[in-house]
């Protein structure tokens, strides 16, 4: 925590951020954003942080405010590469105070920060828990498959939460939002839900870092990690694709090859 | 009263004739007369309605026919969203859905044996074209009449026929402007943008209610002009265009402040509008 | 005194549920307490505060308000039925029952809307007073109590150390209710439980003329950093009743559906010119703090918030409105 602190107000004092966006030292961990050097003691990081303070980075009130530095524990700086990857951060305006459990793991630029995550996390995968979640739901039946996911559907209320919550969710116009034509019905009731919540999962795949902000931040507690974690197995095992290690890399919805296969298309 | 709010009455678009690029304008027929006598019963000029395609939505724009001519309605209104673009393919024959009237009003009781000028700006001068009609219909109960019309370009310009008919009008001094650069060659009216025209026009405050509607810029660049004349903030009419979807003061959507511009306006006095955060607007 | 044992709630349930009301309880699943309609079998979770609001019975997220059958090169009206089943909402919050009134007066300021009253006049709210309160709640710093009846037509208060319940009726609807579980209730001593202890944490007239006069602060600002702009709160919220209306088709038919809205969405007062009145998160969020604590009470005679703390105990963000209205009341001394 000190080490965190201590760099956190190096930056600010040495001016090299204006803002260093973290988590505050009080119960529930909420994002914090320290100003000035003297606001750095404030600080605070461990494992109960489900945030992903990435998503502040699309937020133009911050984005008023570059450079940047946000405090990351490894699925976040794997966000910052998925954002680097897609040209969503302007080069060298975001540093990442990298954490993990109780360390501290220094000060990185992007270019840093997917260095570290190929040396340090190159084997990271899925939470056993979630993995276990999945292989649960997989066991049953398509159609209990879909009576389960209909029942959780039913619950949301469209809040966004989990939208806003997700630092790849940076359109500026959601599908959703989109009217003309309306590509998804916004009244929070059966299919649309349905559509909803399957659309935001698939706009996610490649991009998705498994950080869990989206589930930590519904508040019906549906269960989003499950839609995630199938679809980066899927990305993983048809495409190669491990979103968040490579900042040149294509993202996997956003790219296409004639390599590809095609066989589904009939 | 109905207490099924959203429920709206089914009009039939009698005429539909176009303005200007991309404005058209519907005189509409109520479908039952029940609906036409509430209609007329409630509506004064100054007042709104939501128009709706049904598959898109609904739309707020002003009602741009006075009470005075109460056979049926007449709205003018630019394509600028889904809704628009629907109600702009409609064409005479064709049923839309109709809800209000609903808001405020101009206080014109109140302006019997003054003089009015009105100022508007390119896509708003339907609002003030059912206070006008409303004044020319009952002519006699009024002092003088000026209207200070601006457009981008003369295509611009609505109501082309009527401007015409005003014009010719003894009791009505009607002065058009285009901004510089948007005249025709034939063009007979003045070229320059609306407070410069207003100025060189100088119409006495005394005795006189201004009612200005147009794009934010003109209208913040219109009331120094009209202070500089001698208007005080109370004798200024201006309308708030805010977002709206319900109409009757429930979704919330058009506060601002302490106002809820579908039921408290959307008609306001520049004093008024001086009491509302200006950064809401 | 009516009593009846705490773990009897689902026989209560079921006597209403044979009365021929719906029941709408607490009741948990897959980790997460909402208000939903009871069912046997069903455990009625009495301690919690919901995710969800007592509101999205008499307000529902979304609901069809017209209806329209459609035709080549047009349409016809098609009727909508009102539904306004007798409801009950059983172990609601103090704080969910005081909301009701604040609503009553939004749906009812001239124009009045048919669809909510009608729900309203068939629910019967049974409100459970609080023995604890936890860090987000505040609900005696807007005017209410722990114990407060405001809204309800009868509230169950805890006794002899959370066993028992004693019920009493507060209105018409509240004795009808209690006539109809007569036959679950008990006649008999009873020593009340104390209410939750819960001091009050910011005075709510100061915070309401400090708005009033401060639309301009830097304070929005940096007070609105965090907040990402989900509608979490609003919807979560018993009195936020801001909504869109939208219509869906599908081949034969439109909907014009009322779906909820929040004024935390960076879409809802976008002008179809492109203009935007409240273009960036602080001036959503100045409008929602401003909307329940001075816009509300200038209009409407009552806050617009009934302190239960839903959207701070949800926000992923850690956004209070109660800290925020303490930071004001700070600002304003």
């Amino acid at each position: 925590m000190k080490a965190l602190r201590e760099a956190a107000e190096k930056l600010l004092r040495e001016k090299r951020v204006s803002l260093v966006i973290g988590y505050e030292d009080r119960k529930g961990r909420p994002a914090f954003f320290a100003a000035k050097p003297e606001d750095c003691g404030r600080l605070a990081y461990d494992a109960s942080c489900r945030q992903n303070l990435a998503a502040y980075l699309g937020k133009p009130e911050i984005r008023a405010r570059l450079p940047v530095a946000v405090v990351a524990p490894p699925a976040v700086l794997r966000s910052i590469v998925v954002l680097t990857a897609e040209s969503q951060l302007p080069p060298g305006q975001v540093l990442a105070l990298a954490v993990d459990g109780d360390s501290f793991l220094g000060t990185f630029d992007a270019a840093g920060v997917a260095e570290l995550l190929r040396a340090k996390y190159s084997t990271l995968a899925p939470e056993p828990a979630l993995l276990e979640r999945v292989q649960g739901l997989l066991q049953k039946s398509p159609a209990e498959r879909a009576a389960f996911w209909e029942a959780e559907f039913s619950k949301c209320t469209r809040c966004y939460a989990c939208r806003a919550a997700c630092p790849g969710c940076y359109c500026s116009r959601c599908i959703v939002e989109k009217n003309a034509p309306q590509w998804i019905s916004t009244a929070a009731l059966g299919h649309g839900n349905y559509t909803w919540s399957v659309m935001r999962a698939f706009h996610q795949s490649g991009r998705c870092t498994l950080c869990g902000a989206c589930e930590a931040a519904c508040p019906q507690g549906l269960p989003l990690m499950l839609l995630n974690a199938v679809l980066d197995r899927e990305a993983l095992e048809e495409f190669g694709s491990r979103p968040g290690y490579d900042p040149e890399a294509k993202p996997l919805i956003g790219s296409w090859s004639a390599d590809d296969d095609h066989s589904y298309m009939r | 009263m109905n207490d099924d709010l959203y429920k709206p009455f089914l009009m039939r678009i009698e005429t539909a004739r176009d303005e200007a690029p991309d404005v058209r304008t519907f005189r509409l027929k109520f479908a039952e007369e029940t609906e036409r006598a509430e209609f007329f019963q409630r509506y004064r000029v100054g007042m709104f309605g939501l128009y709706g395609v049904p598959g898109e939505g609904e739309s707020t724009f002003c009602v741009a026919s006075p009470p005075t001519r109460d056979g049926y309605i007449e709205c003018t209104f630019r394509k600028v969203g889904r809704v628009t673009q629907a109600l702009q393919e409609l064409e005479a024959g064709q049923a839309i859905t109709f809800r209000g009237p609903y808001g405020n009003h101009f206080p014109i009781e109140d302006w019997k044996g003054r003089d009015l000028l009105f100022i508007a700006g390119g896509i708003a001068l339907p609002p003030m074209r059912s206070v006008i009609w409303n004044i020319l219909d009952r002519r006699a109960e009024f002092g003088k009449v000026t209207v200070l019309y601006g457009a981008r370009t003369a295509a611009d310009l609505v109501y082309k026929d009527e401007l015409a008919d005003w014009a010719a009008r003894p009791d009505v001094t009607l002065v058009t402007t285009v901004d510089p650069g948007g005249q025709t060659p034939d063009w007979k009216g003045k070229v320059g943008f609306v407070p410069a025209v207003l100025k060189e026009l100088a119409p006495s405050a005394q005795n006189c209610v201004a009612v200005l509607c147009g794009p934010p810029i003109m209208i913040k660049l219109t009331l120094p002009v009209l202070a500089g004349l001698g208007f005080s903030a109370k004798d200024i009419y201006t309308t708030l265009e805010n977002r709206m979807k319900c109409g009757v003061g429930k979704c919330g959507r058009c506060n601002v402040g302490s106002v809820y511009v579908c039921k408290d306006g959307p008609v306001f006095t520049l004093e008024d509008i001086s009491r509302l955060p200006a950064g809401d607007m | 005194m009516k009593t009846i044992e705490t773990r009897r709630l689902p026989d209560l349930a079921q006597a209403l549920s044979a009365a021929g009301y719906c029941v709408v309880a607490p009741i948990e699943e897959g980790g997460v307490v909402r208000f939903r309609e009871w069912a046997p079998g069903l455990a009625i979770a009495p301690g919690a505060v919901p995710a969800n609001s007592s509101k999205d019975f008499l307000f529902p997220r979304s609901e069809v308000v017209a209806r329209f059958a459609l035709e080549p090169g047009g349409f016809s009206p098609a009727p909508v039925e009102r539904s306004a089943v007798k409801t009950v909402v059983l172990c609601a919050r103090p704080c969910d029952a005081a909301a009701l009134t604040a609503l009553d007066a939004v749906f009812n300021w001239d124009y009045r809307d048919g669809a909510y009253n009608a729900r309203r006049q068939a629910m019967t709210v049974v409100s459970l007073a609080c023995s604890k309160a936890d860090e987000h709640c505040f609900c005696t710093s807007v005017g209410g109590a722990p114990d407060g009846v405001a809204g309800a037509d009868a509230i169950l208060r805890p006794a002899d150390g959370g066993q028992l319940l004693v019920l009493d009726e507060l209105t018409e609807k509240g004795r009808a209710l209690a006539q109809a579980a007569a036959g679950t209730l008990s006649e008999g001593p009873a020593a009340l439980d104390a209410p939750a202890v819960l001091p009050r944490r910011f005075d709510s007239e100061a915070v309401g003329r400090w708005l009033a006069a401060n639309f301009e602060s830097p304070f929005w600002k940096e007070a609105a950093l965090a907040c990402l702009g989900c509608g979490a709160c609003a919807y979560a919220c018993p009195v936020c009743h801001c909504f869109d209306l939208q219509d869906e088709t599908d081949h034969a038919e439109c909907r014009r559906l009322r779906n909820w809205d929040s004024c935390g969405f960076g879409l809802f007062t976008l002008h179809a010119s492109g203009h935007n009145p409240r273009p960036d998160q602080s001036a959503r969020w100045r409008q929602r703090v401003m909307h329940k604590f001075s816009i509300y009470p200038q209009k409407f005679k009552t806050l617009a918030c009934t302190g239960c703390g839903r959207c701070s105990r949800l926000c992923q963000a850690g956004m209070a409105i109660a800290a925020t209205c303490e930071r004001i009341e700070a600002l304003g001394r």
